[in-house]
């Protein structure tokens, strides 16, 4: 039909979903679920359930200890419980607001952009309140610019971690990361080498308590590959990124006393992360993290990075 | 001599026929005999004894001990030895942390303290929380064994224990880590020996024995029957100095009824390329035979460059015969402290790359083999860990000869915790604290302080003398580094506790040892012209997912002459396979797991290592740094 466009990607304007569709990968954006919903392509779907706001991480015994998790309970709930209060399209760098019905009725299965952008806002489950703003910009390759902002409030106690958590419908099969070796966090991470790691499936570490576990600071990119040989290339904008892959939510390991009590791995959940509170340990029964490695609730965290699919035959 | 169960009530009481302690040195029949592995001496009484569980000293086995009264045995069955009653099947397992094990189960204070001689009665003797292990074994002695003192071995029982040989009472002990020894000469026959042994849970040895541990009895170290050579070496003391190039050892060799024996102590110094470096000879004489030997050029023992000397001690007749021979390797090395707080090995920094170390294995607990202590050296190379603590009792004798070998500073550490009595839901509150500066708590410590400086006062790889752990300060502690430091001009005393009782500063610890203070306030010690060399005790608390900040600690040794590192807490977790009925997997269990209670639950769990030795990821860190410093 209209074969003269030069321009890469499809539009579809649905009533609930808008959906943009590049030659080899589309995006399902779904605004009553508020977010990314589906990642697809080569007949994969990456997404079980997509990107939202981190705010929690599992307890760590120097946690419990020192009281941080009380004193920050507010970003568990948060954490779960966080919802879209607002999203806004642009197209071609035009702000076309919400492109809801009456306002859809216009368009067609004809609609071609060279840049899509949709910005979805959290309103966090706190108290102050604050938001969060998610900008997912698809790219004329049909790479995914991503950007995850808070916005600090006065008031707001520390956070455990900053950044986006999203599952994958399947274990992962393994991921590559150029970064630091070993389970790194901002206050111990001088020991880890600079160096491309292949990690095969998702390991945890049998802490006798579960606990956040498995975090590598200082990426500069990750690939994540799924059982049918995909992979997807995260990789950083201006910033390294912290990220880790697990096969168990934060709630998860949260509620498991020892690690025989965690559920049969199912999927993967990914975090990708801007900040990230250190684990402190000069003791575990009262001594806070040294203070440059606590997160501040009251100050502004931003995380943004690239996501490339991978064809199979390209993974490696 | 009757054996009393009231001794389990008085502190005053703690050996009974028990033999001095003394040096863990290997005696042979002859040189050939060490070269070709031919140990005649030693028995090992190790494997299965008969054994029965007594829920408390009421459900003792009134004459269990008699030979021929197979009718008092008959409710026996048997348990491995070495090993812990508790993970065998029997009792409860229980893991707890400062509080003492019978909180909120049974009401107890310290007995005889404030003089008072006669108080609780029956506070452990009839206690409904103090089982009793009784175990059964025969033994052959051999024929070569006549005409020798023969002296029955305990390397650890837990923690009260009482000993027949053939129906006749021999002894008590307490102090479960170190060494017990009786001499059963007089007692043993021709053929087949009857030995029993009945182990009580608890004794006012629970008192200081209150470590942040799993809570375990029964004879859990090696039992060996031993044999003295033809004339019986029965301690022997070397003291290596070194003055510039110069190394000296003086040796002190106690022979028994020397004086009856026309024979001579012939001793030798093999060095690191396996020469003669120096020879002496001595008569033998009724009181200890001295000697003093030269070795010029000595090298020197260090982490890096463990060289080791082997001292060769030959009884020898007149007529050439060899009565006795004792092996034991030794190093040079200096230790001291400059006018800035210093320490210096060798005349070069110290720094103590360290770990507190618990003996602990998954299954079986703190009964270790040789091949898990062998695995630990090798972890301890590999991550670049220079030091221990023997947190908090004396290891086994074999620890000590690897350390040697490996290079790792040891700080050798009483058998002595008795948090219980004087911190309490985290407050100072030492009303009942002993042993505090009580008359009748005063004995049984300075006897743990004597048998841990003897049996490894030879030791080169040991660098400090620790008192104990968190037992707060009296007299009868300072009483403990005054013994430490009048036998002993090589090594330096450690004690935390003053900490809490500054009052004792100058008596007690020749070093500041903190515990987990904060990077700020170990450099504002170190800043305000320190009195003592500082270390760390406890550092880093391993807990979970930790050991972060662990740059903040490596940074002040380049802060302050005075700072000398210190030791992780700790070096594995503590915690026990348990199978899940569920899920069918073996899980690693901590406190509270077997519904023991009051626990500590997760607390058990602090180490570097995983139980069963996997690194945790924080040792990248630790590893990193520990690289970085070495003397």
């Amino acid at each position: 039909m209209n074969n003269l466009t030069t321009k890469p990607l499809r539009i579809v304007y649905g009533d609930g979903v808008l959906g943009v569709h590049h030659r080899a990968v589309s995006y399902l954006f779904s605004y009553e679920r508020g977010g990314l919903e589906s990642l697809r392509f080569g007949g994969q779907e990456w997404l079980y359930r997509g990107p939202k706001p981190a705010f929690w991480r599992a307890t760590t015994d120097n946690d419990r200890g020192n009281g941080f998790s009380r004193r920050s309970a507010q970003w568990l709930g948060a954490d779960q419980f966080s919802t879209v209060t607002n999203f806004v399209v642009s197209v071609d760098q035009q702000t076309i607001g919400q492109p809801i019905a009456p306002q859809n009725n216009h368009y067609d299965d004809q609609q071609f952009a060279t840049t899509v952008t949709i910005v979805f806002t959290y309103t966090t489950a706190t108290e102050p309140q604050t938001t969060v703003d998610i900008s997912y910009t698809v790219m004329p390759a049909g790479k995914l610019q991503v950007t995850a902002h808070y916005t600090g409030r006065k008031g707001l106690p520390e956070l455990p971690v900053f950044g986006l958590r999203f599952v994958t419908p399947t274990p992962l099969q393994g991921y590559t990361y150029t970064g630091l070796s070993g389970e790194t966090y901002p206050d111990r991470w001088r020991g880890g080498e600079v160096g491309t790691y292949d990690i095969a499936g998702m390991p945890i570490t049998p802490y006798l308590v579960p606990q956040e576990m498995g975090m590598h600071i200082k990426t500069d990119s990750v690939v994540l590959k799924n059982l049918a040989q995909q992979g997807l290339r995260i990789e950083k904008l201006a910033q390294p990124f912290a990220f880790s892959v697990l096969p168990f939510s934060p709630l998860e390991l949260e509620a498991a006393t020892h690690l025989n009590e965690l559920p049969p791995v199912r999927r993967g959940v990914v975090s990708i992360l801007g900040a990230v509170r250190g684990v402190g340990g000069i003791d575990s029964w009262g001594a806070d993290v040294q203070p440059a490695y606590r997160v501040s609730g009251e100050q502004n965290h931003q995380v943004q990075f690239l996501i490339t699919p991978l064809a199979a035959e390209r993974i490696d | 001599m009757e054996a009393s169960l009231a001794w389990l009530d008085d502190p005053t009481v703690f050996r009974v026929g028990k033999l001095p302690a003394r040096s863990d040195h290997t005696v042979y029949e002859s040189a050939s005999a060490y070269r070709n592995g031919s140990q005649r001496l030693r028995q090992s009484l190790d494997g299965t004894w008969g054994f029965h569980y007594g829920e408390t000293p009421q459900h003792r086995t009134p004459a269990f001990f008699e030979p021929k009264n197979q009718v008092a045995r008959q409710n026996f069955t048997s348990i491995q030895v070495p090993g812990h009653i508790q993970l065998q099947g029997f009792g409860q397992i229980q893991y707890i942390n400062t509080l003492y094990p019978w909180d909120g189960q049974v009401y107890r204070r310290p007995p005889m303290i404030d003089e008072d001689e006669t108080s609780y009665p029956g506070i452990f003797s009839e206690a409904s929380d103090n089982p009793v292990g009784e175990y059964t074994r025969t033994f052959e002695v051999p024929e070569y064994f006549t005409n020798r003192t023969v002296r029955l071995q305990f390397e650890g029982v837990e923690q009260a224990m009482y000993v027949w040989v053939n129906g006749h009472f021999v002894g008590y002990s307490e102090d479960s880590f170190s060494r017990a020894e009786f001499d059963i000469t007089s007692y043993l026959v021709p053929g087949e020996n009857f030995l029993a042994v009945a182990v009580y849970k608890l004794s006012t040895a629970a008192f200081l024995e209150d470590q942040d541990m799993f809570r375990f009895s029964g004879i859990f170290r090696s039992v060996w029957l031993e044999a003295s050579a033809l004339v019986d070496i029965q301690d022997v003391s070397f003291v290596p100095t070194v003055t510039d190039n110069l190394g000296k050892v003086t040796g002190t060799v106690a022979v028994q009824h020397a004086g009856l024996i026309d024979a001579r102590l012939e001793a030798v110094v093999i060095g690191p390329d396996n020469q003669v470096v120096a020879t002496t000879q001595r008569p033998l004489a009724n009181d200890d035979v001295i000697f003093e030997l030269s070795v010029p050029e000595v090298q020197v023992w260090s982490h890096q460059s463990p060289i080791l000397y082997e001292m060769q001690l030959t009884i020898r007749a007149a007529d050439g015969t060899e009565l006795a021979f004792v092996p034991y390797r030794i190093g040079f090395r200096t230790l001291s402290v400059t006018a800035e707080q210093q320490i210096q090995l060798n005349g070069r920094r110290l720094f103590l790359n360290g770990v507190n170390r618990h003996e602990w294995h998954p299954s079986r607990g703190r009964a270790l083999t040789v091949a898990d202590m062998a695995e630990d050296v090798a972890l301890f190379k590999k991550f670049h860990i220079n030091a221990v603590r023997t947190s908090h009792y004396p290891n086994q004798m074999a620890w000590y000869f690897m350390m040697d070998e490996a290079g790792v500073y040891v700080m050798a550490e009483t058998n002595l915790e008795s948090h219980g009595t004087w911190q309490k839901m985290g407050a100072v509150e030492p009303s009942v604290n002993v042993p505090g500066s009580h008359k009748s708590w005063r004995e049984v410590v300075l006897d743990r302080a004597r048998s841990n400086y003897e049996q490894f006062k030879n030791h080169v790889s040991i660098l400090f003398w620790s008192l104990g752990n968190e037992s707060y300060a009296g007299e009868n502690i300072a009483a403990m580094n005054a013994l430490y430091k009048e036998h002993d001009k090589t090594r330096l005393t450690h004690y935390e506790g003053v900490f809490h009782n500054r009052q004792f500063n100058a008596v007690i610890s020749d070093v500041e040892s903190r515990m987990y203070a904060s990077p700020a306030d170990i450099l504002a010690y170190l800043q305000q012209k320190p009195v003592k060399p500082y270390l760390n005790c406890e550092f880093m608390h391993s807990m979970g997912n930790s050991v972060g900040g662990f740059d903040e600690y490596m940074a002040l040794y380049n802060q302050s002459p005075a700072y000398t590192g210190g030791f992780v807490w700790d070096y594995v977790d503590q915690a026990l396979w348990q199978h899940d009925a569920i899920t069918g997997e073996q899980v690693l269990s901590y406190g509270g797991d077997f519904n023991d209670r009051h626990s500590d639950y997760e607390f058990s769990g602090n180490g570097l290592f995983f139980a069963d030795r996997q690194p945790k990821p924080a040792l990248q860190e630790v590893a990193y740094y520990y690289e970085q410093f070495d003397n």
